[in-house]
């Protein structure tokens, strides 16, 4: 692990060790109804059929911003040289709503509704964080 | 249900100073609420058979808190729902004297947040996947949600600034307010800074010292007490562990279907409706919560609680005058507490300058999003 990362890494168990796993290949996964097809991020037993059959599946990476917040107070030092920074709220086209942060943007520029595709951040030689860009 | 309109009331508050106490402990703060509460109250310490008590910020108070105050307990409970709890001690407090445990019951809530220096919703060491993002604090969590409704419903900061400097003018109504003295016009609500943007300072919930203590007991003991019972129309609970890892549905549905049902059951035991409330102290964390609420709790449509807000309507002299004390925004942050404490108030017409005058309904909200899930409350009184 890098030694000049100081933000929080992620959790990273039996559930959801896929998910990370695809993003390290670059490839976004979300997890999925066996029944109906719902997806969902982060893993949870299906809400719209109360089913627990659940797989990881691909997604497209491409969706766009159901909400988001710009970050002025430091709530952790790792993120000192980020403010203000952006947490955004991503809807894939498959459904699912990710928490994640767009890059390659202003702040100023995000918006509601906002067209994004993922893109990967390889923060350490482990881990990978899928992050999001304007779709242009 | 029905039988239980009524049949409880509320005939103590006992309150400490609200601010920055630094010479008072919290479990001082709560000893002091309590010994206030039952002196208000004129009820003997031996007459008090229950003590529920919510943590504050920061925690405590301990169980010295309550030796110290000294009534006979047959029950002590702590109870955490967040926002929620205020309401929710109020409902264990009827059950357990519809259950013949005890007569009256003592609800308290202390904090010594401001003195401990706290900072809500600091990030910890160790692996956090919301961490990862930078997600933390429910400054944040609430921003997110009121970034999306204020897209949908077309509600601006502006809009929010109406909620922060009405709550502030009535908080500078009353002297025993945090915010008393210090006014807050729209110029400076807008200059205040962001924390989690949308959200400024100036939308964030106070962060204070302080204790409240109320007793509340069967309507016919009240009936030879020295205050004018408040009585309890009707209350509603719900609660959705689904949401308790704040995904997307707590999002979405920040304060939509529990507050409904928490509303429907509320009103349907009252048998009222919300045009016969006079008064009401709506959860307020964040300014957002407000416009929020006066929807879900039927006061406007979906969509026009920027219009309502524009109308004056939440003004002490509007059509729905709310958040008569500037409850946790201005007046103290004893999360629902703050609400239940001056619904009780206005109830016995002791709101001061913020009195509303013939006020005979007052409906009180909590809303708690903590680690076991999304909790809404709300409960009806009346004089």
């Amino acid at each position: 692990m890098s030694e000049t990362y100081f933000k929080q890494l992620p959790v990273i168990d039996s559930t959801t060790k896929p998910f990370w796993d695809g993003a390290r290949r670059h490839q976004l996964m979300a997890y999925k109804c066996l029944n109906c097809g719902t997806y969902y991020w982060p893993a949870i037993d299906c809400m719209a059929c109360d089913n627990s059959k659940m797989e990881w599946a691909k997604v497209s990476g491409k969706g766009y911003v159901y909400t988001f917040v710009v970050y002025h107070q430091l709530y952790h030092p790792g993120w000192k040289e980020d403010i203000p920074y952006n947490v955004s709220w991503i809807k894939l086209d498959e459904g699912a709503v990710l928490l994640s942060n767009l890059v390659e943007c202003k702040n100023q520029e995000i918006y509601v509704g906002m067209p994004v595709e993922v893109v990967f951040d390889d923060i350490t030689d482990e881990i990978t964080l899928p992050k999001f860009r304007p779709l242009t | 249900m029905a039988t239980i309109k009524d049949k409880y009331a509320f005939v103590g508050i006992g309150l400490t100073k609200q601010g920055s106490l630094p010479d008072l402990t919290v479990d001082q703060l709560a000893v002091q609420a309590g010994l206030r509460a039952l002196e208000d109250a004129g009820i003997k310490k031996a007459d008090v058979g229950g003590y529920i008590f919510q943590q504050g910020i920061g925690g405590g108070p301990s169980a010295g808190a309550v030796r110290d105050i000294g009534i006979a307990c047959q029950f002590a409970l702590e109870l955490q729902s967040g926002g929620a709890t205020a309401v929710a001690a109020v409902c264990c407090a009827i059950g357990a004297m519809e259950a013949g445990i005890c007569e009256a019951v003592m609800l308290l809530h202390a904090t010594s947040a401001s003195s401990m220096g706290v900072l809500v919703g600091a990030g910890g060491e160790g692996a956090s996947t919301e961490g990862a993002y930078g997600w933390y604090s429910p400054a944040a969590m609430v921003a997110a949600m009121a970034r999306r409704y204020m897209a949908v419903y077309g509600i601006t900061e502006r809009h929010l600034g109406m909620v922060a400097t009405t709550l502030r003018e009535n908080a500078n109504k009353r002297p025993d307010a945090v915010m008393y003295g210090k006014k807050l016009t729209m110029e400076d609500y807008m200059k205040s800074r962001y924390i989690a943007e949308p959200l400024r300072a100036r939308d964030c919930c106070l962060v204070n010292d302080g204790a409240v203590a109320l007793i509340i007991t069967t309507a016919e003991r009240a009936k030879s007490l020295r205050r004018p019972p408040v009585y309890v129309m009707g209350y509603g609970l719900d609660h959705s562990q689904r949401e308790a890892s704040r995904t997307q549905q707590a999002i979405y549905q920040f304060d939509g279907p529990v507050t409904d049902k928490a509303k429907e059951s509320a009103f349907g035991m009252a048998g009222i409706q919300p045009k016969d409330i006079d008064v009401a102290e709506f959860y307020d964390a964040f300014t957002i919560s407000v416009p929020t609420q006066i929807s879900s709790y039927g006061f406007c449509k979906k969509g026009e609680e920027g219009g309502f807000l524009e109308e004056g309507n939440i003004r002490l002299d509007g059509k729905l005058p709310c958040n008569t004390s500037g409850t946790e925004q201005s007046w103290s942050y004893l999360q629902g507490f703050s609400h239940l404490t001056e619904g009780i108030r206005q109830m016995r017409g002791e709101g001061g300058e913020c009195q509303i005058r013939d006020a005979e309904t007052c409906l009180v909200s909590g809303f708690g999003a903590t680690g076991i899930g999304v909790s809404a409350s709300c409960a009806i009184l009346r004089r």
